[in-house]
């Protein structure tokens, strides 16, 4: 049989190129989906702790624990001090109260997982956008329905350029107040 | 053996100088056989990897290391994990995570006893900045200052007591050292127990040193400086009976007369000489002083001169008196002290340049009253004594403050002294030797042999906080705290007292030197606390200091408001200055053979006496004039080299009174011809991997008999020695006599200057040079909102070096060591150029401090190939660390040379990894990426500073304005020539220098629009023409 160019096209070409285009959809569907960059990512924490009990059911203000949230980068997560200005008095019963009067007692710093993180070379500043009048849960999700906090949105730097680009879609309740975040690379990198 | 050599004896003679064994030595014939074959026989005859190894094929291994990296991989990491976040169990109440908090507290890295601002982040000091409310000096700290948070992490302090044996030093715990040194001191009897210290400023360690002395009454205490003012002072009580030399107000002088006096570089409290000389250097204001120096070496304080001659140290008795002589025919003073003097003789003897000392003697006739003449520390007491009656005949003394005046709470021991000790020593009469955080085996002259001295002493104690030529000879070395980890009080002038707190707890096991000493004084190893110190120093301040303040507030109060202002302002009068004495001036001492050549031994700048040698911030900051690093030199004129026979970098022997040394040469341009400078503080030995082998040990030439002062030498000699030494400098030397290089920075405008008397004439003279603003290819952007930009004053810069140490501190940058500074890879974002125009001899010197210019036309964005570099809305050139790819385009791009490249990760590169101690980690700016190796960097505007100002507007709902941000080395500059703002803010004081009519930028015909203005420097001479 006389092999012609169709032929070398139908055996070699074509089956590679099939495979090129699966192999880097595969790929590229399997880096990109939202959980590579950790959205849905709810880790078990040391102390089974509800945000929808706390912030939720009972309204504490989210500032009560995060309290640097206004003044700083960082939100800050609370002391173990900070708890025990409720629960030296409330459900000093409960197995996991009990569990944080003991690092309370012992001195130990409480070693919560981490569940939202931006790069250290992206420095990120909770104050302005809290004082810009930028809701939590625009980036952290309903964290007062959460039993368990996961991560709901992904924290990539196209995550961030979607709001900054185009805050009025985002934020129409802010159109008067916000202007367009910046984009400049130093307003992050430094 | 035998039978080896029995045969092969005869006919081979053994090679005496290599053998690997003794058959190969007799040359043993199966030996040098088997050594032609790579393999011995029989090695490989058993190899076959089926039966010998397991049976698993490569093929098969590779692949089952493949499968279980893989199954590892997946297995054991969790991709989605982030770590931890740690926070406080209980939080400091002061602390907010990510904001820094600021202490008042004093520098004691010299006697002068500076206010300063400690800025901590979640309690660690990060960054040191001047006390702005401090009276003295106002919110502004030199670059030992700065870089002193690096002795503080520095990972080389010893970290717990230690105790000599036979080999070397053995750990020892706190206990047993003091009960050890206890029981010695207890034994003393009779004998003396010697302390060793530096000056002590401190009013409380004073008290410390009397109850030791109540305890321990033999006990006598040295205190000494390497460099000091002595004969300044003991001049002054010559002249006037008693109290200090007075502080001077070098703001209201309208012509001041430097003799060989460095105040704006190492002499008495430089940044406030700085700020107040200035002051009147101001363009707003146009007032100007006029500054002459004479002088023997090229110092800070000379390349900014006004009018500069060179004379030999000697000479300068004579040429003092011959001004007097010269005023007293004039009918401007009388006095008949000067007549054996001749000015014009002088002035012709020595081949100064008659129409310079023509304008200083008018000058000092025409501004008498206004005028000061200052002679350096360096001088012998009869110039000083000289001087101040200069001074007094010209009605110069309502320059002296009245306000405040220097406080010495315990004299220096004089040489005398020292030398009895050294005599107490030989003799036996001593019990003990105790070092307080000093060091006198490299600080005193090597004639005295102290180091082998201290080998009689049977209990030597050092009290250091690291490694040195003294402690290396101690029986007890034991680590004190640094600065910041200390309590304490500071006293050296009236009317005002200083607080030192500590801002971080020790990092080791290490003790407060004052603590150490009042546990001795208690004879119970157990009374040491943390606190013990700190009771103490308030005890005394209630007891002692309090009740002389007569102050309506209660104690607590009082004291808890100094510690955070950080100083206290007591009601105290300044000394008053009585009548001279016009017979304190010997005119015996005044003919001084100046045949030979002159050895002259001055302070470093970057380095001191030798304490900061550690420290590599300020080993690789340049020498303010000559720009080299990590070595000093000596340094002599053009034409004494030529003499010589030598060049840059030859050896020479330097040898006085049989005291020799061989170090590099330098040809400084402005020294005086048949003198050699050398600079101190170089060359120490044991003292850790950044001190060591770092230059050369001048302080061999010192002698404890000197003739003319401590620290000049006549008939010195120089000869060539074999060999070269490399400088690292970090600016070329052109030459002067190459047409091509000649003056360059003046043809291309790089440094415009101009006259005062040109200025007042014609205001927008500068303005002439400037090219017209040319068309761009390019759209330009338009700045509506913010648009930051620098102005640099240069009448006001002098050239010292502060911001440049101020920027590695705040913005991370590593040092790089002696090798790269050779291939020009030092980091620094800040340099100060300097440019020498006109002879070698008598050069005009032109400083510019050269940083990124925030071009709006930026020639090294177009060329990036990776959009690493980019332009801001507010007007910031800006560097993304992550994008660069390190191609370098930009860097060559770049037609000022301001961008730094890492050809290494430079913090393990340099020192054996020095700088990857976690220690120092702690000391990063966390606010600023720590950059690594294939990036470029360069100056940010310190944008860590302009977004944190964006986010406090933000809070407070303002817009941010110009006046918001200060950058690192505008705050750090003592004569604020550093101006920073918005250029579009039309009614701040930085738009009135952005638009100053002495404003130009650097190569401005290339069109790139810099962001930084500079206001050309006026010299106020007689001329309108340079």
């Amino acid at each position: 049989m006389k092999k012609s160019l169709l032929d070398y096209i139908l055996r070699n070409r074509l089956p590679l190129s099939v495979f090129v285009i699966i192999s880097s959809f595969t790929l590229t569907y399997f880096i990109s989906r939202p959980e590579r960059d950790g959205v849905g990512y709810t880790p078990v924490q040391p102390i089974n702790f509800s945000h929808k009990l706390h912030a939720g059911d009972m309204k504490i203000d989210c500032k009560y624990c995060h309290t640097n949230v206004d003044k700083s980068r960082f939100a800050g997560i609370p002391a173990v001090a900070t708890c025990m200005n409720c629960h030296t008095i409330a459900r000093k019963d409960r197995p996991e109260i009990i569990k944080l009067t003991g690092y309370y007692r012992d001195g130990v710093p409480l070693p919560w997982k981490r569940i939202h993180k931006v790069p250290d070379y992206a420095y990120f500043n909770h104050s302005v956008h809290v004082n810009k009048g930028i809701d939590c849960s625009a980036c952290h999700g309903e964290v007062a329905q959460m039993e368990k906090v996961g991560q709901m949105n992904s924290f990539t730097m196209g995550s961030c350029l979607n709001c900054h680009r185009n805050a009025h879609d985002k934020f129409p309740e802010l159109k008067n107040q916000i202007k367009k975040g910046p984009e400049y690379c130093s307003a992050c990198h430094r | 053996m035998s039978d080896y050599r029995e045969e092969n004896n005869l006919q081979n003679n053994p090679d005496p100088n290599y053998w690997r064994s003794f058959e190969e030595l007799y040359k043993n014939e199966k030996t040098l056989e088997a050594r032609n074959h790579e393999f011995a026989d029989g090695v490989t005859d058993d190899f076959n990897p089926n039966e010998s190894l397991s049976g698993i094929s490569r093929r098969k291994f590779l692949a089952l290391l493949g499968a279980s990296a893989a199954f590892a991989g997946v297995a054991c990491s969790d991709y989605r994990d982030k770590g931890e976040i740690v926070p406080y169990n209980v939080k400091p109440e002061e602390i907010i995570l990510g904001k820094p908090n600021f202490y008042a507290s004093t520098c004691t890295a010299c006697p002068n006893s500076c206010g300063i601002l400690i800025k901590t982040r979640e309690g660690r000091p990060i960054k040191v900045d001047g006390n702005p409310e401090h009276p003295v000096n106002r919110g502004k700290i030199c670059a030992k200052g700065q870089a002193n948070i690096l002795n503080l992490y520095d990972p080389e302090r010893i970290q717990q007591p230690l105790k000599k044996n036979s080999a070397g030093f053995d750990n020892i715990d706190w206990k047993k050292a003091d009960s050890d040194i206890i029981a010695a001191l207890s034994m003393a009897g009779s004998k003396e127990i010697s302390i060793v210290t530096h000056t002590i400023s401190s009013p409380t360690f004073l008290k410390v040193l009397e109850d030791f002395k109540s305890k321990f009454p033999s006990t006598k205490v040295y205190s000494y400086e390497l460099f000091n003012n002595s004969n300044r002072n003991s001049a002054w009580i010559k002249s006037y009976g008693s109290g200090n030399f007075p502080l001077i107000k070098w703001n209201e002088a309208k012509v001041i007369v430097a003799l060989d006096s460095d105040f704006l570089g190492v002499e008495g409290n430089r940044i406030e000489n700085s700020r107040l000389f200035a002051e009147s250097r101001d363009v707003n204001s146009k007032s100007f002083n006029r500054l002459y120096v004479i002088e023997s070496s090229m110092t800070l304080t000379g390349i900014n001169a006004d009018y500069r001659m060179r004379i030999r140290p000697e000479l300068q008795f004579a040429f003092v008196m011959s001004l007097m002589n010269e005023l007293n025919k004039k009918g401007v003073i009388s006095t008949s002290l000067a007549s054996g003097f001749s000015l014009s003789d002088f002035v012709e003897k020595n081949n100064l340049d008659k129409e310079k000392v023509n304008y200083l003697i008018n000058d000092l006739i025409a501004y008498k009253g206004k005028s000061i003449i200052h002679a350096g520390d360096l001088l012998p007491e009869n110039v000083h004594i000289a001087v101040n009656i200069l001074n007094d005949l010209l009605g110069n003394k309502n320059l002296y403050r009245n306000d405040s005046s220097p406080v010495n709470l315990i004299n220096l021991a004089s040489l005398d002294e020292i030398k009895e000790l050294v005599g107490k020593i030989s003799n036996g009469q001593i019990a003990a030797v105790i070092h307080l955080d000093c060091n006198p085996v490299y600080h005193f002259p090597s004639d005295l042999n102290y180091k082998n001295m201290l080998g009689k002493v049977p209990i030597v104690v050092t009290l250091t906080e690291r490694m040195n030529e003294t402690a290396q000879f101690s029986n007890y070395i034991l680590p004190v705290n640094h600065n910041f980890e200390s309590w304490g009080d500071a006293k050296n002038r009236t009317g005002v007292i200083s607080l030192q707190q500590p801002v971080i707890s020790p990092l080791h096991n290490t003790r407060q030197k004052e603590a150490i000493l009042l546990t001795w004084i208690s004879s119970s190893p157990e009374t040491f606390s943390e606190t013990l110190y700190h009771d103490y120093l308030m005890k005394h301040w209630e007891t002692d200091i309090y009740p002389s303040l007569k102050s309506k507030i209660e104690f607590k109060q009082l004291w808890f408001g100094a510690l955070h202002d950080g100083f206290l302002l007591t009601n105290e009068s300044a000394q008053n200055v009585g009548n001279i004495n016009l017979s304190s001036l010997d005119l015996n001492q005044a003919s001084i053979d100046t045949k030979g050549i002159t050895l002259i031994l001055r302070e470093s700048y970057q380095v001191g006496d030798g304490r900061f040698a550690n420290n590599g911030w300020l080993q690789e900051l340049p020498h303010p004039v000559s720009r080299i690093t990590w070595d000093n030199y000596a340094a002599i004129s053009h034409n004494t080299a030529k003499s010589l026979n030598v060049e840059n970098d030859d050896l020479v022997e330097v040898s006085v009174g049989g005291r020799k040394l061989t170090l590099p040469v330098f040809i400084q341009a402005g020294n005086a011809d048949d003198t050699i400078t050398i600079e101190l503080g170089y060359g120490r030995e044991f003292s850790g991997i950044v001190a060591s082998g770092v230059g050369f040990n001048a302080n061999q030439l010192l002698s404890s008999k000197p003739d003319f002062s401590n620290w000049v030498y006549s008939n010195a000699s120089i000869t060539k020695a074999a060999g070269k030494y490399s400088l690292a400098s970090t600016q070329e030397h052109h030459a002067f006599d190459n047409p091509r290089t000649q003056d360059l920075h003046l043809k291309r405008h790089i440094i415009q200057e101009g006259t005062v008397s040109l200025y007042e004439k014609k205001p927008d003279f500068i303005q002439e040079h400037r090219p017209k603003e040319l068309e761009s290819v390019y759209t330009p952007f338009q700045y509506n909102e913010m648009k930051w930009g620098m102005a640099i004053d240069l009448n006001k810069c002098l050239g010292c070096g502060d911001c440049i140490v101020a920027c590695n501190v705040e913005n991370n940058v590593p040092v790089v060591g002696k090798d790269q500074v050779l291939k020009s890879r030092e980091m620094q974002w800040l340099r100060i150029d300097r440019y020498y125009s006109g002879s070698p001899d008598d050069p005009r010197v032109s400083v510019q401090p050269m940083l990124c210019q925030h071009c709006d036309q930026a020639p090294c964005e177009n060329v990036c190939p990776v959009v690493a570099t980019t332009h801001s809305p507010d007007g910031l050139n800006q560097m993304v660390y992550n994008r660069c790819v390190g191609t370098r385009y930009c860097s060559n791009n770049c037609p000022y040379k301001v961008r730094r490249f890492n050809f290494f990760n430079f913090r393990d590169h340099f020192r054996d990894g020095y700088q990857e101690s976690s220690l120092l980690t702690l000391m990063f700016n966390p606010e600023v990426t720590v950059r690594s190796r294939g990036v470029m960097e360069k100056c940010t505007f310190c944008v860590q500073r302009i977004e944190e100002a964006r986010s406090e507007a933000a809070r407070k709902g303002v817009p941010i304005k110009g006046t918001d941000v200060k950058t690192a080395c505008q705050e750090a500059c003592p004569t604020n020539a550093i101006h920073f703002g918005d250029i579009n803010g039309k009614d701040s004081e930085f738009y009135k220098y952005r638009t100053h009519e002495l404003g130009y930028y650097v190569l401005e015909e290339l069109n790139v629009r810099p962001n930084v203005t500079y206001i050309a420097k006026l010299r106020n001479i007689h001329t309108e023409e340079l």
